[in-house]
C-alpha cells in the first residue's frame, strides 16, 4: 500500500464545529418535552442503620411525579458491572458518604429539592471503618481481596545483595474532577422501552445494568452516549444512568438527573490510596536483584475496580526493568470512606510514585547517576518480563531516557545555577515507567463497528466507542478515511448507540484506538475490497495496481478519471454492498509461553519524564521549571490527539504530585469543591516539552499505533519527587508533596 | 417568587423576559433563553465554563444575577460566528487541538475573545493570564496557547490587508 496520506497527520475532530459554537449537547444540555428534574438522597453519614424511610409526604406533594426507594426498583437493586454490590438505593445501611436512598423525579429543581427534604429518614449512626491497617488487624472479613504474586526467589537475593532499601510509601484519594459532571437523561420509548442518555465510557454495560435494575430484556433498553465532557476513568462505573432509566420509567416522563460538583465528588469513585511497603535489593554495581511489596489499599465499601486496579498495580510494581525476583502482596480493604475504583493508569501512577522513588533512593546509595541506573536495568526488545510477558518492542524504553536527558541537557544540567538565590534550590528528576494498553490476557477483549459508504462516496460509521474527549472517534475516522480514500469530510462518525452500533467495550485500559482503530481497518478493507474489484472489473486493470486516495482511483499511484464516489455509485447501481460490520479481539500471539500473572498485558506505553523545579525553602513551595515528556505512540495516528493526551496526562501529574488531595476525616470528604480541591491551573503549568517516539508494535496494532491514553500521568509525580530530593536533599515518601511535607528542608541544603 | 422583566442585548438581539430574583445569568440563559452552549461545571465561580462577555467584560455568568443583566449586552459562545462565518479563534481552537472533550471550550473560547479585542499580539503569558480561571481538566493549555496566538496572526494580517486605521 502506498504512502498514508490521512494517518498521521493533524486533524481535527469531526465533532470541533459543533463544540467551539456551542453546538455540541452534553447530557446536562439535552432538552426534552415535559422533561422532569431528577434528584437523589444522599446519606449523611459515611456509615449508618436506617431506621425509618417514609417517602408519603413528597409522593404526595405537586408536581411530584416519582419517588423511589429500594421497594421501588423492578429488577436487581445492586450495581457495579465486575461485582454487583452498591446499592442503587439503600435497603438498610448507608455505608459511605455517597449512598443514595432514595430518588425523585419533579417539575423542576425546586420542587425536587423540596420533596427530597420532606422525605422523612431516620438514621441510626454505626461506628465505621475509617483506617485500612487498623481494619484488617481487627477483622479479617474486612480484607475485599488479598493477591499475591511471587517468582523467582525473593529471600535469596536479598539475603545475597550488596544494598537492601526498604522504604514506605504513602498516596492520596485523588479526584477526576471531570469537567462535566455525571449525568443521565431518561425516557420511556413509545413501544415501552427506556432510551437513556448517558455521560459514560462503556454504553453497552450501562444498557445491562439498566436493564437488570428495570427487570426488562436487554432488546427494550437503549443507551445514546452524547458528547461527553472527561471521564478519566471514573464514568467507567455506572453513575446515575441507571437511576435516570428507572425514575423515567415510574413517572412515564423523561427525566434529566444530573449531579451537582459537591454531588459528584462525594459521590463517584476516587483513585486508591495506598501504603505500600518497599524492598528493593540490588548489586554494588547497582544491578536490581529482586523487589518486594506489600501494598494495602483503602477500597471503600463496595468492590469497583479494586480487583483490576490492585492487579496493575502489581503487574507494574517492578517498573520496566529486568528483575528476576519478586514478591507483591496486593490488598484491598474494606471501609467507610469513598469508593474508589479506575482512574487514569489504574494503580500504575501509585506503583510507579514507588518503584521510580526507589530507583533515586537506590543510586544515591549506591554514587550512581540516575540515568545511568536506569539505562542498566532496562527491559528491551524480547526481555522475558517478571510477569512471564516478553516484550514484543521495548526500544523506547532506553530511547526514551536518552531522548529525555538530551532534550534537557543532563550531563550539563548543573551548568544553571542550583542555588539562584539564598532561599531557591533547582533541582531535577527523572522518572521512566511502563504502563500496559488492553484489558490484558485472558479477558476477552473486544469491538465492533458498523461502516457503509452510500452512493455519493459519503461515509457513516456507527461505533460504541465512547468518546469522552481523548479522541477516539477523529482517530476512527481517519483510520476509515485513510482506507477508503476519502477525505476525512465525508465520514461521519455517529456517536454510541447501542441500538445501532455493535459493542465496542469500554473505553479504558488505553484500549479503543487499537481495538476499535483495528475494527474500523477490517470494515474498511472489506469495503474497499469491493470497490478496487468494481474498479478492476471496469478498467480491465488487476486489483495489485490499483488504490483509492484523495477521493480518486489510482493506477500505479496516477490519478484515474474514475473517483471513489463513481465506484460508489456503481456498487449501488449494480447491488454491491459498500456495508461491513467487523468485530475484532485484541490480539495476543500464540507462541508465547504461558504468561504466569493472570490479566498481564503486553503491548506497553514506555515513557519518560523530567522534571526540573525549584523550591523555595522559606515557604516550601515547588514550582516546576520544565517538563519533558518522551512518549512511544507506536505510530502515531492523530498528533493532535496524541500531544494532547501527553500534555493533559502530565498536567494531571503535576496536580497528583503537588497539591490534589481529598481530605478524608471519619468517612467525610472536607474539600469537596474545586475551590478547595486544588488543581493546577493555566498559570500553574510549565510549557511540556514533548518528543513522541514511534516504534511500531508488532501484533495487534493498527499500522503500528498504540494506546497512549494513561501513561502520560504516570511519571510525573516521582519526576518531581526525585527533582524535590535533588534540590534540597530531602527525599519524600507520601503524595502530595505540599508545603507542609517539603518543609523542613535539611540543614546543608 | 416575584418575577422581574429585564430587557438586554443577547448576542446581537434584543431580548425582554422574566426573571426571579435568585435566579443567575446562566440559568437564564441555558433554561429560559435555550443557550446551551455555556457550560455548568461548578455553580460556584471556581471553573470558568460559563464564562460569557458582560458589555464586553468576561464574566462567570453562574455568579451574576439575572436581574443585573438589565440593560447590559450580553455575549455567548452562539454569539461568536458571524453570518455563519466562525470567528478565527473558533477555527484554531478546533485545528490546534486546544480542546479534548470540550466542556470547557465555551468560556475559555469567551476569554480568549475578549483578550483578542483588545490585544491582537498576546504572548504567552498574556493568554495565560486571560484563561487563569478557566479550568480544563484534559489538556495543559497549550493547544490553547497555539490557537489564539494562530487566530492573533491571522486577525493582524487581516487588518493590515483592510488597512490600518489612522492613529
Amino acid at each position: 500500500m502506498s504512502e498514508l496520506a490521512i494517518v498521521g497527520q493533524w486533524a481535527a475532530s469531526p465533532g470541533a464545529e459543533e463544540i467551539v459554537t456551542g453546538e455540541a449537547r452534553y447530557c446536562p444540555d439535552i432538552r426534552l418535552p415535559g422533561m422532569l428534574c431528577g434528584k437523589l438522597l444522599y446519606s449523611p453519614h459515611a456509615r449508618a442503620r436506617v431506621k425509618k424511610l417514609d417517602v408519603s409526604k413528597a409522593r404526595e406533594m405537586d408536581g411530584v411525579f416519582a419517588v423511589l426507594t429500594h421497594a421501588d426498583v423492578p429488577g436487581e437493586n445492586s450495581y457495579l458491572y465486575a461485582q454487583p454490590d452498591q446499592p442503587l438505593l439503600v435497603v438498610d445501611e448507608v455505608r459511605f458518604q455517597g449512598d443514595a436512598v432514595a430518588a425523585v423525579a419533579a417539575r423542576d429543581a425546586r420542587t425536587a429539592d423540596a420533596a427530597l427534604a420532606a422525605i422523612d429518614v431516620e438514621y441510626e449512626e454505626l461506628p465505621g471503618v475509617f483506617d485500612p491497617l487498623e481494619a484488617m488487624q481487627r477483622d479479617p472479613d474486612s480484607v475485599m481481596t488479598n493477591q499475591v504474586y511471587r517468582s523467582g526467589d525473593v529471600a535469596a537475593a536479598i539475603a545475597s545483595a550488596d544494598v537492601v532499601i526498604e522504604n514506605t510509601y504513602r498516596t492520596q484519594w485523588a479526584e477526576h474532577a471531570f469537567l462535566e459532571t455525571e449525568g443521565g437523561v431518561g425516557l420511556v420509548d413509545d413501544d415501552g422501552g427506556i432510551t437513556v442518555y448517558s455521560s459514560c465510557q462503556a454504553p453497552h454495560r450501562d444498557r445491562m445494568q439498566i436493564a437488570r435494575a428495570l427487570a426488562m430484556p436487554e432488546s427494550m433498553v437503549r443507551v445514546i452516549t452524547p458528547y461527553i465532557g472527561g471521564a478519566f476513568g471514573a464514568k467507567d462505573e455506572a453513575h446515575v444512568q441507571i437511576h435516570a432509566g428507572l425514575l423515567a420509567h415510574a413517572a412515564r416522563r423523561p427525566v434529566h438527573l444530573i449531579r451537582e460538583r459537591r454531588e459528584s465528588i462525594l459521590t463517584h469513585v476516587k483513585r486508591h490510596p495506598f501504603v505500600v511497603e518497599y524492598t528493593t535489593a540490588a548489586t554494588s554495581e547497582g544491578k536490581l536483584l529482586a523487589v518486594k511489596a506489600r501494598a494495602i489499599a483503602d477500597a471503600g465499601p463496595y468492590t469497583n475496580s479494586t480487583h483490576e486496579v490492585l492487579n496493575k498495580f502489581g503487574e507494574f510494581i517492578g517498573g520496566p526493568y529486568k528483575v528476576e525476583n519478586i514478591e507483591v502482596e496486593k490488598i484491598g480493604v474494606r471501609t467507610n470512606n469513598p469508593i474508589t475504583g479506575a482512574f487514569r493508569g489504574f494503580g500504575a501512577p501509585q506503583a510507579a510514585f514507588v518503584y521510580e522513588s526507589q530507583m533515586d533512593d537506590l543510586a544515591r546509595q549506591l554514587g550512581m547517576d540516575p540515568l545511568e541506573i536506569r539505562l542498566l536495568n532496562g527491559v528491551e526488545t524480547g526481555t522475558k518480563m517478571y510477569t512471564g510477558v516478553v516484550v514484543r518492542e521495548g526500544t523506547a524504553m532506553k530511547a526514551s531516557l536518552n531522548k529525555a536527558a538530551e532534550m534537557i541537557d543532563w550531563q550539563s544540567r548543573d551548568q544553571l545555577e542550583r542555588e539562584p538565590a539564598s532561599h531557591l534550590r533547582r533541582g531535577w528528576g527523572v522518572a521512566t515507567i511502563l504502563k500496559g494498553s488492553g484489558l490484558g490476557r485472558g479477558l476477552s477483549d473486544h469491538a465492533g463497528v458498523m461502516l457503509e459508504m452510500h452512493r455519493d462516496g459519503s461515509v457513516v460509521l456507527h461505533s460504541a466507542a465512547a468518546d469522552m474527549g481523548q479522541g477516539i472517534t477523529t482517530v476512527m475516522a481517519q483510520l476509515a478515511a485513510e482506507r477508503l480514500g476519502v477525505d476525512m469530510a465525508s465520514v461521519r462518525v455517529v456517536r454510541a448507540d447501542t441500538s445501532k452500533s455493535p459493542d465496542a467495550g469500554g473505553t479504558s485500559a488505553s484500549r479503543q484506538a487499537m481495538v476499535s482503530g483495528n475494527a474500523v481497518l477490517e470494515a474498511a478493507d472489506s469495503i474497499r475490497n469491493t470497490l478496487l474489484k468494481l474498479a478492476a472489473g471496469k478498467t480491465r486493470i488487476e486489483m495489485d495496481r490499483l488504490d483509492l486516495k484523495a477521493g480518486k482511483l489510482l493506477v500505479d499511484g496516477e490519478p484515474h478519471e474514475l473517483s471513489v464516489s463513481d465506484l460508489a455509485q456503481r456498487a449501488g447501481n449494480w447491488g454491491y454492498p459498500l456495508h461491513a460490520e467487523s468485530l475484532v479481539h485484541f490480539e495476543y500471539p500464540s507462541d508465547v509461553p504461558e504468561v504466569s500473572y493472570r490479566y498481564s498485558q503486553e503491548v506497553f506505553q514506555f515513557c519518560t519524564q523530567i522534571a526540573q523545579v525549584l523550591v523555595d525553602c522559606e515557604t516550601g513551595q515547588v514550582s516546576v521549571e520544565r517538563m519533558i515528556a518522551v512518549h512511544d505512540a507506536g505510530k502515531m495516528i492523530n498528533p493532535g490527539g496524541v500531544y494532547g493526551q501527553i500534555e493533559g496526562g502530565v498536567a494531571q501529574g503535576i496536580g497528583y504530585a503537588l497539591t490534589e488531595e481529598l481530605v478524608v476525616q471519619e468517612g467525610h470528604t472536607l474539600n469537596p469543591s474545586l475551590e478547595n480541591y486544588v488543581i493546577p491551573m493555566a498559570l500553574d503549568i510549565p510549557e511540556i516539552e514533548m518528543e513522541v517516539l514511534e516504534f511500531p508494535e508488532p501484533i495487534g496494532a493498527p499500522l503500528g499505533a498504540k494506546g497512549i491514553a494513561e501513561s502520560p500521568i504516570i511519571p510525573t509525580a516521582p519526576a518531581i519527587r526525585n527533582a524535590i530530593y535533588d534540590a534540597i536533599g530531602k527525599p519524600l515518601y507520601e503524595l502530595p508533596m505540599t508545603a507542609e511535607r517539603v518543609l523542613p528542608i535539611p540543614d546543608g541544603n | 417568587m416575584a418575577e422581574t422583566q429585564i430587557a438586554f442585548n443577547i448576542n446581537g438581539n434584543q431580548e425582554q423576559i422574566a426573571a426571579e430574583p435568585n435566579q443567575t445569568l446562566l440559568q437564564l440563559l441555558r433554561d429560559e433563553l435555550g443557550l446551551t452552549g455555556t457550560k455548568d461545571g461548578c455553580s460556584s465561580g471556581d471553573c470558568g465554563a460559563c464564562v460569557v462577555l458582560l458589555d464586553g467584560k468576561p464574566v462567570n455568568s453562574c455568579m451574576v444575577l439575572a436581574l443585573q443583566a438589565e440593560g447590559s449586552s450580553v455575549t455567548t459562545i452562539e454569539g461568536l460566528a458571524k453570518d455563519g462565518e466562525l470567528h478565527p479563534v473558533q477555527r484554531t481552537f478546533g485545528e490546534a487541538w486546544a480542546f479534548q472533550c470540550g466542556f470547557c471550550t465555551p468560556g475559555m473560547l469567551i476569554s480568549c475573545y475578549a483578550l483578542l479585542e483588545s490585544n491582537d499580539n498576546p504572548t504567552r503569558e498574556e493568554i495565560l493570564r486571560a484563561i487563569a480561571g478557566n479550568f480544563c481538566r484534559c489538556t495543559g493549555y497549550q493547544g490553547v496557547v497555539k490557537a489564539v496566538q494562530q487566530a492573533a496572526a491571522e486577525l493582524r494580517a487581516t487588518n493590515s490587508s483592510e488597512g490600518a486605521p489612522d492613529e
